[in-house]
Protein backbone atom coordinates (compact mmCIF):
# COMPACT_ATOMS: atom_id res chain seq x y z
CA UNK A 1 0.00 0.00 0.00
CA UNK A 2 1.43 3.39 -1.11
CA UNK A 3 1.54 6.60 1.22
CA UNK A 4 -1.10 8.55 -1.20
CA UNK A 5 -3.67 5.49 -0.67
CA UNK A 6 -3.00 4.86 2.80
CA UNK A 7 -3.83 8.75 3.23
CA UNK A 8 -6.74 9.33 1.51
CA UNK A 9 -7.82 6.07 3.27
CA UNK A 10 -7.02 7.73 6.71
CA UNK A 11 -8.91 10.75 5.54
CA UNK A 12 -11.96 8.57 4.37
CA UNK A 13 -12.27 7.52 7.91
CA UNK A 14 -11.59 10.86 9.95
CA UNK A 15 -14.48 12.13 7.70
CA UNK A 16 -16.65 8.89 8.28
CA UNK A 17 -15.81 9.27 12.01
CA UNK A 18 -16.36 13.26 12.02
CA UNK A 19 -19.69 13.29 10.10
CA UNK A 20 -21.10 10.19 11.47
CA UNK A 21 -22.67 11.19 15.24
CA UNK A 22 -23.62 14.66 13.88
CA UNK A 23 -25.95 13.37 11.14
CA UNK A 24 -27.96 12.98 14.19
CA UNK A 25 -28.82 16.75 13.95
CA UNK A 26 -29.65 16.79 10.40
CA UNK A 27 -32.76 15.79 8.26
CA UNK A 28 -33.68 13.04 7.32
CA UNK A 29 -33.96 11.29 10.64
CA UNK A 30 -33.17 7.19 11.24
CA UNK A 31 -34.92 6.50 14.99
CA UNK A 32 -36.11 3.60 13.49
CA UNK A 33 -32.69 2.34 12.47
CA UNK A 34 -31.26 3.76 15.49
CA UNK A 35 -33.47 1.92 18.04
CA UNK A 36 -33.00 -1.33 15.90
CA UNK A 37 -29.53 -0.86 16.40
CA UNK A 38 -29.87 -0.20 19.90
CA UNK A 39 -31.92 -3.38 20.40
CA UNK A 40 -29.23 -5.35 18.53
CA UNK A 41 -26.21 -4.00 20.12
CA UNK A 42 -27.81 -3.70 23.83
CA UNK A 43 -30.30 -6.34 24.44
CA UNK A 44 -28.63 -8.48 22.25
CA UNK A 45 -25.32 -8.41 23.58
CA UNK A 46 -26.67 -8.68 26.91
CA UNK A 47 -26.71 -12.30 27.70
CA UNK A 48 -22.63 -12.59 27.04
CA UNK A 49 -21.86 -9.43 29.06
CA UNK A 50 -23.90 -10.97 32.05
CA UNK A 51 -21.56 -14.76 31.33
CA UNK A 52 -18.61 -12.56 31.19
CA UNK A 53 -18.80 -10.08 33.75
CA UNK A 54 -20.01 -13.16 36.45
CA UNK A 55 -17.13 -14.55 36.21
CA UNK A 56 -14.39 -12.28 35.92
CA UNK A 57 -15.98 -10.96 39.09
CA UNK A 58 -15.80 -14.15 40.57
CA UNK A 59 -12.18 -14.77 39.22
CA UNK A 60 -10.97 -11.73 40.46
CA UNK A 61 -12.44 -12.19 43.99
CA UNK A 62 -11.39 -15.46 44.26
CA UNK A 63 -7.50 -14.45 43.14
CA UNK A 64 -7.61 -11.24 45.22
CA UNK A 65 -9.09 -13.34 48.75
CA UNK A 66 -6.37 -15.83 48.45
CA UNK A 67 -3.75 -13.56 47.97
CA UNK A 68 -4.86 -11.15 50.51
CA UNK A 69 -5.51 -13.80 52.74
CA UNK A 70 -1.23 -14.46 53.02
CA UNK A 71 -1.30 -10.69 54.20
CA UNK A 72 -4.06 -10.91 56.60
CA UNK A 73 -5.90 -8.83 54.80
CA UNK A 74 -8.54 -10.69 53.31
CA UNK A 75 -11.55 -8.47 54.59
CA UNK A 76 -10.10 -5.28 51.52
CA UNK A 77 -11.04 -8.02 48.55
CA UNK A 78 -14.57 -5.82 47.73
CA UNK A 79 -12.20 -2.88 47.91
CA UNK A 80 -9.83 -4.35 45.50
CA UNK A 81 -12.26 -5.81 43.47
CA UNK A 82 -14.24 -2.85 43.24
CA UNK A 83 -11.63 -0.65 42.13
CA UNK A 84 -10.26 -2.66 39.45
CA UNK A 85 -13.90 -3.44 37.92
CA UNK A 86 -14.83 -0.27 38.37
CA UNK A 87 -12.24 1.44 36.94
CA UNK A 88 -10.42 -0.68 34.31
CA UNK A 89 -11.41 -4.80 33.58
CA UNK A 90 -14.95 -3.83 33.44
CA UNK A 91 -14.96 -0.92 30.43
CA UNK A 92 -12.14 -2.64 28.74
CA UNK A 93 -13.73 -6.39 28.63
CA UNK A 94 -17.17 -5.53 27.74
CA UNK A 95 -15.27 -3.33 25.32
CA UNK A 96 -13.46 -5.76 24.12
CA UNK A 97 -16.81 -8.36 24.07
CA UNK A 98 -19.01 -5.58 22.10
CA UNK A 99 -16.00 -5.50 19.38
CA UNK A 100 -16.67 -9.20 19.36
CA UNK A 101 -19.81 -9.73 18.79
CA UNK A 102 -21.58 -6.08 17.70
CA UNK A 103 -18.24 -4.65 15.76
CA UNK A 104 -17.94 -7.92 14.02
CA UNK A 105 -21.64 -7.55 13.51
CA UNK A 106 -21.31 -4.24 11.46
CA UNK A 107 -18.66 -4.55 9.25
CA UNK A 108 -20.07 -8.26 7.94
CA UNK A 109 -23.44 -6.44 7.62
CA UNK A 110 -22.03 -3.41 5.92
CA UNK A 111 -19.33 -5.39 3.94
CA UNK A 112 -22.10 -7.73 2.58
CA UNK A 113 -24.32 -4.21 1.62
CA UNK A 114 -21.59 -2.78 -0.17
CA UNK A 115 -20.77 -5.97 -1.69
CA UNK A 116 -24.66 -6.67 -3.17
CA UNK A 117 -24.37 -2.66 -4.16
CA UNK A 118 -27.15 -2.63 -1.82
CA UNK A 119 -24.95 0.56 -0.94
CA UNK A 120 -24.78 1.49 -4.27
CA UNK A 121 -28.85 1.80 -4.72
CA UNK A 122 -28.97 3.90 -1.35
CA UNK A 123 -26.81 6.37 -3.36
CA UNK A 124 -27.84 5.75 -6.50
CA UNK A 125 -31.67 7.34 -4.80
CA UNK A 126 -29.88 9.64 -2.72
CA UNK A 127 -29.98 8.42 0.58
CA UNK A 128 -26.61 9.18 2.48
CA UNK A 129 -25.03 5.53 3.37
CA UNK A 130 -23.42 7.75 5.90
CA UNK A 131 -26.62 8.89 7.48
CA UNK A 132 -28.77 5.81 6.58
CA UNK A 133 -25.92 3.08 7.89
CA UNK A 134 -23.46 4.58 9.91
CA UNK A 135 -25.29 7.28 12.02
CA UNK A 136 -27.64 4.61 13.86
CA UNK A 137 -24.58 2.32 14.43
CA UNK A 138 -22.47 4.97 16.00
CA UNK A 139 -25.36 6.78 18.31
CA UNK A 140 -26.55 3.34 19.32
CA UNK A 141 -22.82 2.19 19.99
CA UNK A 142 -22.05 5.42 21.96
CA UNK A 143 -25.25 4.87 24.14
CA UNK A 144 -25.42 0.98 24.39
CA UNK A 145 -21.69 0.21 25.74
CA UNK A 146 -22.13 2.36 28.70
CA UNK A 147 -25.39 1.16 29.64
CA UNK A 148 -23.80 -2.58 29.02
CA UNK A 149 -20.92 -1.61 31.34
CA UNK A 150 -22.47 -0.42 34.17
CA UNK A 151 -24.76 -3.29 33.71
CA UNK A 152 -21.37 -5.33 33.52
CA UNK A 153 -19.90 -3.55 36.50
CA UNK A 154 -22.86 -4.31 38.67
CA UNK A 155 -22.92 -7.99 38.12
CA UNK A 156 -18.71 -8.69 38.38
CA UNK A 157 -19.33 -7.08 41.45
CA UNK A 158 -22.11 -9.45 42.96
CA UNK A 159 -20.03 -12.30 41.74
CA UNK A 160 -17.35 -11.34 43.89
CA UNK A 161 -19.41 -10.65 46.58
CA UNK A 162 -20.71 -14.63 46.28
CA UNK A 163 -16.95 -15.70 45.84
CA UNK A 164 -16.30 -13.33 48.89
CA UNK A 165 -19.03 -14.46 51.06
CA UNK A 166 -19.88 -18.39 50.28
CA UNK A 167 -16.40 -18.97 49.34
CA UNK A 168 -13.76 -16.70 51.38
CA UNK A 169 -16.10 -16.72 54.47
CA UNK A 170 -15.84 -12.70 54.58
CA UNK A 171 -18.33 -10.57 56.12
CA UNK A 172 -20.82 -9.39 53.33
CA UNK A 173 -21.63 -6.25 54.51
CA UNK A 174 -17.99 -5.47 54.79
CA UNK A 175 -17.72 -6.29 51.16
CA UNK A 176 -20.50 -3.84 50.25
CA UNK A 177 -19.12 -0.89 52.63
CA UNK A 178 -15.70 -1.34 50.97
CA UNK A 179 -17.32 -1.08 47.50
CA UNK A 180 -19.55 1.99 49.03
CA UNK A 181 -16.38 3.69 49.85
CA UNK A 182 -14.70 3.51 46.42
CA UNK A 183 -17.75 5.00 44.93
CA UNK A 184 -16.31 8.55 44.42
CA UNK A 185 -16.97 10.67 41.33
CA UNK A 186 -13.42 10.50 40.35
CA UNK A 187 -13.56 6.53 40.25
CA UNK A 188 -17.40 6.23 38.69
CA UNK A 189 -16.22 9.01 35.78
CA UNK A 190 -13.46 6.99 34.92
CA UNK A 191 -14.92 3.95 34.57
CA UNK A 192 -18.39 5.44 33.01
CA UNK A 193 -16.01 7.97 30.19
CA UNK A 194 -14.30 4.97 28.74
CA UNK A 195 -17.33 3.26 27.37
CA UNK A 196 -18.60 6.26 25.26
CA UNK A 197 -15.28 6.41 24.02
CA UNK A 198 -14.70 3.21 23.16
CA UNK A 199 -18.05 2.54 21.59
CA UNK A 200 -17.80 5.33 19.78
CA UNK A 201 -14.05 3.79 17.91
CA UNK A 202 -15.42 0.32 17.87
CA UNK A 203 -18.58 1.58 15.94
CA UNK A 204 -16.56 3.89 13.30
CA UNK A 205 -13.79 1.65 12.69
CA UNK A 206 -16.37 -1.50 12.09
CA UNK A 207 -18.37 0.63 9.52
CA UNK A 208 -15.20 2.15 7.72
CA UNK A 209 -14.17 -1.30 7.41
CA UNK A 210 -17.24 -2.70 6.34
CA UNK A 211 -18.23 0.02 3.49
CA UNK A 212 -14.51 0.03 1.99
CA UNK A 213 -14.72 -3.99 1.77
CA UNK A 214 -13.88 -5.56 -1.47
CA UNK A 215 -13.17 -8.76 -3.03
CA UNK A 216 -15.97 -11.27 -2.49
CA UNK A 217 -15.90 -13.30 0.37
CA UNK A 218 -12.38 -13.13 0.90
CA UNK A 219 -12.62 -9.43 1.46
CA UNK A 220 -15.54 -9.73 3.58
CA UNK A 221 -13.67 -12.44 6.02
CA UNK A 222 -10.67 -9.91 5.31
CA UNK A 223 -12.67 -6.38 6.58
CA UNK A 224 -14.50 -7.74 9.23
CA UNK A 225 -11.07 -9.76 10.87
CA UNK A 226 -9.36 -6.07 10.14
CA UNK A 227 -12.40 -3.95 12.28
CA UNK A 228 -12.29 -6.48 15.33
CA UNK A 229 -8.38 -6.79 15.13
CA UNK A 230 -7.97 -3.02 15.01
CA UNK A 231 -11.01 -1.83 17.39
CA UNK A 232 -9.49 -4.55 20.31
CA UNK A 233 -5.67 -2.78 19.65
CA UNK A 234 -7.56 0.82 20.06
CA UNK A 235 -9.25 -0.27 22.86
CA UNK A 236 -6.17 -1.17 24.83
CA UNK A 237 -4.42 2.07 23.74
CA UNK A 238 -6.97 4.32 24.33
CA UNK A 239 -7.35 2.74 26.98
CA UNK A 240 -4.08 3.68 28.68
CA UNK A 241 -4.04 7.20 27.34
CA UNK A 242 -7.20 8.05 28.76
CA UNK A 243 -6.13 6.83 32.01
CA UNK A 244 -3.17 8.55 31.86
CA UNK A 245 -5.67 11.96 30.82
CA UNK A 246 -7.96 10.99 33.78
CA UNK A 247 -5.04 10.77 36.50
CA UNK A 248 -3.79 13.99 35.55
CA UNK A 249 -6.71 15.72 35.36
CA UNK A 250 -7.82 14.63 38.58
CA UNK A 251 -4.46 15.41 40.02
CA UNK A 252 -3.43 12.18 41.35
CA UNK A 253 0.08 11.24 41.85
CA UNK A 254 1.42 8.40 40.11
CA UNK B 1 -27.44 13.42 -23.70
CA UNK B 2 -24.79 11.14 -21.99
CA UNK B 3 -20.97 11.56 -23.80
CA UNK B 4 -18.08 10.17 -22.10
CA UNK B 5 -15.19 12.09 -23.28
CA UNK B 6 -11.13 10.26 -23.33
CA UNK B 7 -12.00 8.62 -19.90
CA UNK B 8 -9.94 6.61 -18.27
CA UNK B 9 -9.78 4.20 -14.99
CA UNK B 10 -7.44 1.85 -13.49
CA UNK B 11 -8.17 -0.60 -10.51
CA UNK B 12 -4.48 -0.66 -9.08
CA UNK B 13 -2.94 -1.36 -12.15
CA UNK B 14 -5.41 -2.67 -14.22
CA UNK B 15 -6.48 -0.48 -16.77
CA UNK B 16 -10.16 -1.29 -16.87
CA UNK B 17 -11.05 1.71 -19.38
CA UNK B 18 -8.70 3.27 -21.93
CA UNK B 19 -9.68 6.54 -22.71
CA UNK B 20 -12.82 5.75 -24.20
CA UNK B 21 -15.15 8.48 -25.97
CA UNK B 22 -18.67 7.78 -26.84
CA UNK B 23 -21.83 9.48 -26.96
CA UNK B 24 -25.58 7.84 -25.82
CA UNK B 25 -28.98 9.42 -26.28
CA UNK B 26 -31.38 8.50 -23.48
CA UNK B 27 -33.79 7.10 -25.44
CA UNK B 28 -31.24 4.73 -27.37
CA UNK B 29 -31.43 1.08 -27.08
CA UNK B 30 -28.04 -0.12 -25.81
CA UNK B 31 -26.14 -3.16 -24.85
CA UNK B 32 -22.56 -3.41 -23.91
CA UNK B 33 -21.00 -6.45 -24.54
CA UNK B 34 -18.04 -7.86 -23.43
CA UNK B 35 -16.07 -10.47 -21.56
CA UNK B 36 -16.67 -11.11 -17.98
CA UNK B 37 -13.72 -8.17 -15.91
CA UNK B 38 -14.05 -5.86 -19.18
CA UNK B 39 -15.39 -2.48 -17.42
CA UNK B 40 -19.13 -3.02 -18.81
CA UNK B 41 -20.41 -2.30 -15.69
CA UNK B 42 -17.92 0.17 -14.83
CA UNK B 43 -19.48 1.90 -17.68
CA UNK B 44 -22.83 2.36 -15.96
CA UNK B 45 -21.46 2.96 -12.77
CA UNK B 46 -19.50 6.08 -13.91
CA UNK B 47 -22.74 6.69 -15.53
CA UNK B 48 -24.23 7.04 -12.21
CA UNK B 49 -20.98 8.95 -10.34
CA UNK B 50 -20.80 5.93 -8.53
CA UNK B 51 -17.25 5.84 -9.49
CA UNK B 52 -15.14 8.72 -10.60
CA UNK B 53 -12.99 8.17 -13.43
CA UNK B 54 -8.94 8.84 -13.46
CA UNK B 55 -9.36 11.27 -16.50
CA UNK B 56 -11.88 12.50 -18.56
CA UNK B 57 -15.34 13.89 -18.61
CA UNK B 58 -18.85 12.53 -18.34
CA UNK B 59 -21.49 14.81 -19.40
CA UNK B 60 -24.73 14.58 -18.38
CA UNK B 61 -27.10 16.92 -20.14
CA UNK B 62 -24.40 19.03 -21.07
CA UNK B 63 -23.06 19.15 -16.71
CA UNK B 64 -19.83 17.19 -16.39
CA UNK B 65 -20.71 15.04 -13.25
CA UNK B 66 -17.08 14.22 -12.56
CA UNK B 67 -16.88 17.26 -10.57
CA UNK B 68 -19.71 17.30 -8.49
CA UNK B 69 -20.44 16.53 -4.82
CA UNK B 70 -22.48 13.17 -3.93
CA UNK B 71 -25.32 15.74 -2.78
CA UNK B 72 -25.66 17.72 -6.18
CA UNK B 73 -25.19 14.22 -8.07
CA UNK B 74 -28.56 13.16 -6.90
CA UNK B 75 -30.04 15.54 -10.00
CA UNK B 76 -28.71 13.53 -12.40
CA UNK B 77 -29.01 9.99 -11.26
CA UNK B 78 -32.53 10.70 -11.50
CA UNK B 79 -32.28 10.29 -14.98
CA UNK B 80 -31.56 7.02 -14.54
CA UNK B 81 -33.08 3.73 -12.75
CA UNK B 82 -30.62 1.20 -12.17
CA UNK B 83 -31.22 -2.50 -11.78
CA UNK B 84 -28.29 -5.23 -10.72
CA UNK B 85 -27.42 -8.38 -11.42
CA UNK B 86 -28.82 -9.92 -7.66
CA UNK B 87 -30.93 -7.30 -7.79
CA UNK B 88 -29.80 -5.78 -4.64
CA UNK B 89 -32.45 -5.68 -2.88
CA UNK B 90 -32.59 -4.94 0.98
CA UNK B 91 -32.71 -8.25 2.65
CA UNK B 92 -33.85 -7.12 5.82
CA UNK B 93 -36.77 -5.60 4.33
CA UNK B 94 -39.79 -7.77 2.43
CA UNK B 95 -40.73 -7.21 -1.16
CA UNK B 96 -43.31 -4.20 0.01
CA UNK B 97 -40.40 -2.57 1.96
CA UNK B 98 -37.99 -2.72 -0.55
CA UNK B 99 -40.44 -1.31 -3.22
CA UNK B 100 -41.68 1.43 -1.04
CA UNK B 101 -38.09 2.37 0.38
CA UNK B 102 -37.79 5.12 -2.06
CA UNK B 103 -41.46 6.76 -1.75
CA UNK B 104 -40.65 6.82 1.44
CA UNK B 105 -37.83 8.87 1.56
CA UNK B 106 -38.45 11.35 -1.02
CA UNK B 107 -42.32 11.66 -1.58
CA UNK B 108 -44.62 12.78 0.59
CA UNK B 109 -46.81 9.82 0.11
CA UNK B 110 -49.74 8.84 2.80
CA UNK B 111 -49.48 5.00 3.78
CA UNK B 112 -52.59 4.02 1.86
CA UNK B 113 -50.94 5.94 -1.06
CA UNK B 114 -47.69 4.19 -1.19
CA UNK B 115 -49.41 0.55 -0.49
CA UNK B 116 -51.74 1.13 -3.75
CA UNK B 117 -48.28 2.38 -5.72
CA UNK B 118 -46.62 -0.61 -4.59
CA UNK B 119 -49.43 -3.30 -5.27
CA UNK B 120 -49.88 -1.69 -8.76
CA UNK B 121 -46.08 -1.69 -9.39
CA UNK B 122 -46.26 -5.57 -8.32
CA UNK B 123 -49.20 -6.38 -10.54
CA UNK B 124 -47.76 -4.47 -13.59
CA UNK B 125 -44.56 -6.97 -13.33
CA UNK B 126 -46.45 -10.05 -12.48
CA UNK B 127 -45.73 -10.35 -8.48
CA UNK B 128 -48.39 -8.89 -6.45
CA UNK B 129 -48.46 -12.30 -4.75
CA UNK B 130 -44.69 -12.42 -3.52
CA UNK B 131 -45.61 -8.61 -1.65
CA UNK B 132 -45.12 -10.35 1.44
CA UNK B 133 -41.94 -12.54 0.89
CA UNK B 134 -38.73 -11.91 1.67
CA UNK B 135 -35.67 -11.13 -0.88
CA UNK B 136 -34.30 -14.69 -0.30
CA UNK B 137 -37.50 -16.43 -0.34
CA UNK B 138 -37.61 -15.17 -3.82
CA UNK B 139 -35.97 -16.47 -7.42
CA UNK B 140 -33.59 -15.16 -9.45
CA UNK B 141 -36.15 -13.88 -11.77
CA UNK B 142 -38.67 -12.61 -9.01
CA UNK B 143 -35.90 -10.64 -7.31
CA UNK B 144 -34.92 -8.61 -10.71
CA UNK B 145 -38.76 -7.62 -10.82
CA UNK B 146 -38.85 -6.74 -7.58
CA UNK B 147 -35.66 -4.41 -8.38
CA UNK B 148 -37.31 -2.82 -11.46
CA UNK B 149 -40.39 -2.48 -9.29
CA UNK B 150 -38.37 -0.72 -7.07
CA UNK B 151 -36.33 1.19 -10.01
CA UNK B 152 -39.18 2.21 -11.12
CA UNK B 153 -41.36 3.33 -7.72
CA UNK B 154 -39.61 6.93 -7.08
CA UNK B 155 -39.49 8.44 -10.27
CA UNK B 156 -39.84 8.28 -13.95
CA UNK B 157 -36.32 7.40 -14.91
CA UNK B 158 -35.38 8.72 -19.03
CA UNK B 159 -33.26 5.83 -19.26
CA UNK B 160 -32.85 2.17 -17.48
CA UNK B 161 -29.44 0.49 -16.76
CA UNK B 162 -29.45 -3.14 -16.47
CA UNK B 163 -26.41 -4.36 -14.92
CA UNK B 164 -26.15 -8.00 -16.36
CA UNK B 165 -30.40 -8.08 -15.88
CA UNK B 166 -30.77 -11.59 -17.54
CA UNK B 167 -27.54 -13.37 -16.11
CA UNK B 168 -27.78 -16.55 -14.29
CA UNK B 169 -31.46 -16.84 -14.78
CA UNK B 170 -32.91 -20.15 -16.89
CA UNK B 171 -34.02 -19.44 -20.65
CA UNK B 172 -37.34 -18.56 -19.90
CA UNK B 173 -37.14 -16.41 -17.19
CA UNK B 174 -34.48 -14.59 -19.09
CA UNK B 175 -37.08 -14.34 -21.93
CA UNK B 176 -39.38 -12.53 -19.61
CA UNK B 177 -36.94 -10.12 -18.27
CA UNK B 178 -36.14 -9.34 -21.96
CA UNK B 179 -39.78 -8.85 -22.83
CA UNK B 180 -40.18 -6.72 -19.67
CA UNK B 181 -37.16 -4.46 -20.51
CA UNK B 182 -38.80 -4.03 -24.17
CA UNK B 183 -42.34 -3.09 -22.55
CA UNK B 184 -40.66 -0.59 -20.09
CA UNK B 185 -38.99 0.99 -23.13
CA UNK B 186 -41.85 2.72 -23.32
CA UNK B 187 -42.34 6.42 -25.56
CA UNK B 188 -42.42 7.81 -29.15
CA UNK B 189 -39.44 8.84 -30.20
CA UNK B 190 -37.10 10.83 -28.79
CA UNK B 191 -39.08 11.18 -25.36
CA UNK B 192 -39.51 7.37 -25.63
CA UNK B 193 -37.31 5.74 -21.82
CA UNK B 194 -34.35 4.26 -23.34
CA UNK B 195 -31.79 1.96 -22.48
CA UNK B 196 -28.33 0.26 -21.55
CA UNK B 197 -28.27 -3.60 -20.91
CA UNK B 198 -24.67 -4.35 -19.65
CA UNK B 199 -24.39 -8.46 -21.02
CA UNK B 200 -22.10 -10.65 -22.02
CA UNK B 201 -25.66 -12.73 -23.12
CA UNK B 202 -25.68 -12.07 -26.69
CA UNK B 203 -28.98 -13.50 -27.80
CA UNK B 204 -30.39 -11.79 -24.70
CA UNK B 205 -28.92 -8.21 -25.93
CA UNK B 206 -30.44 -9.27 -29.37
CA UNK B 207 -33.61 -9.60 -28.48
CA UNK B 208 -33.95 -6.05 -27.28
CA UNK B 209 -31.01 -3.86 -28.37
CA UNK B 210 -31.13 -1.78 -31.56
CA UNK B 211 -26.90 -0.74 -30.43
CA UNK B 212 -24.14 -2.66 -29.73
CA UNK B 213 -20.85 -2.11 -28.35
CA UNK B 214 -18.57 -4.15 -27.65
CA UNK B 215 -15.30 -3.46 -24.92
CA UNK B 216 -12.11 -5.51 -25.31
CA UNK B 217 -8.95 -4.30 -23.60
CA UNK B 218 -10.33 -1.54 -21.96
CA UNK B 219 -11.53 0.03 -25.54
CA UNK B 220 -14.59 -0.27 -27.47
CA UNK B 221 -13.75 -2.33 -30.31
CA UNK B 222 -17.35 -2.03 -31.69
CA UNK B 223 -19.89 0.36 -32.15
CA UNK B 224 -22.81 -0.21 -34.34
CA UNK B 225 -26.19 -1.73 -35.11
CA UNK B 226 -27.17 -5.20 -35.65
CA UNK B 227 -26.41 -5.39 -39.09
CA UNK B 228 -23.12 -4.23 -38.67
CA UNK B 229 -22.64 -7.20 -36.18
CA UNK B 230 -23.51 -9.92 -37.54
CA UNK B 231 -21.51 -8.68 -40.38
CA UNK B 232 -17.91 -7.49 -38.38
CA UNK B 233 -14.48 -9.19 -39.40
CA UNK B 234 -12.75 -9.07 -35.90
CA UNK B 235 -12.50 -12.43 -35.22
CA UNK B 236 -12.30 -12.33 -31.59
CA UNK B 237 -15.74 -10.56 -31.92
CA UNK B 238 -17.26 -12.90 -34.19
CA UNK B 239 -16.36 -15.84 -31.88
CA UNK B 240 -17.88 -13.95 -28.84
CA UNK B 241 -21.53 -13.49 -31.16
CA UNK B 242 -20.82 -17.18 -32.29
CA UNK B 243 -23.72 -17.72 -29.97
CA UNK B 244 -25.80 -15.82 -31.73
CA UNK B 245 -25.02 -17.65 -35.14
CA UNK B 246 -25.87 -21.12 -33.86
CA UNK B 247 -29.13 -19.56 -32.18
CA UNK B 248 -30.00 -18.24 -35.65
CA UNK B 249 -28.89 -21.26 -37.85
CA UNK B 250 -31.18 -23.52 -35.38
CA UNK B 251 -33.96 -21.30 -35.78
Amino acid sequence: MNIKETTSKLQDFYILSFKAPFGIFRKPFYFHDIVEQMDYAGTGSFFIVFLVSLFIGMALSLQTSVELGELGLKMYTGRIVGLSIIKEIGPVLIALCFAGRVGSGMASELGSMTLGHQVDILRVHGVSPLKKLVTPRVISAILMLPVLTVIGDAISLAGGYYIAVFVSHQSGSFYWSQIKEIMDFENIFSGVIKPFIFGYLIACISCYMGLSTKGGAQGLRKSTTTAVVYSIIMIIVSDFMLTRVLIYAFGMSV
Amino acid sequence: MIEFQNVTLAYNSLRVLDDISFNVRFHERIAILGGSGGGKSTIIRLMLGLLRPDSGKILIDGQDITVLSESALREYRMKFSIVFQEGALFDSMNVRENVAFCMREYLNLSEEEIENRVRELLKMLGIENAIELMPEELSGGMQRRVAIARSLAECSPKMMLYDEATTGLDPLTADNICNLIKDLSTGELPDRVGFVLVTHKVTDAVKVAERYMYLKGGIIDFDGDLEALRNTDDPELRTFISELFTAEGKT
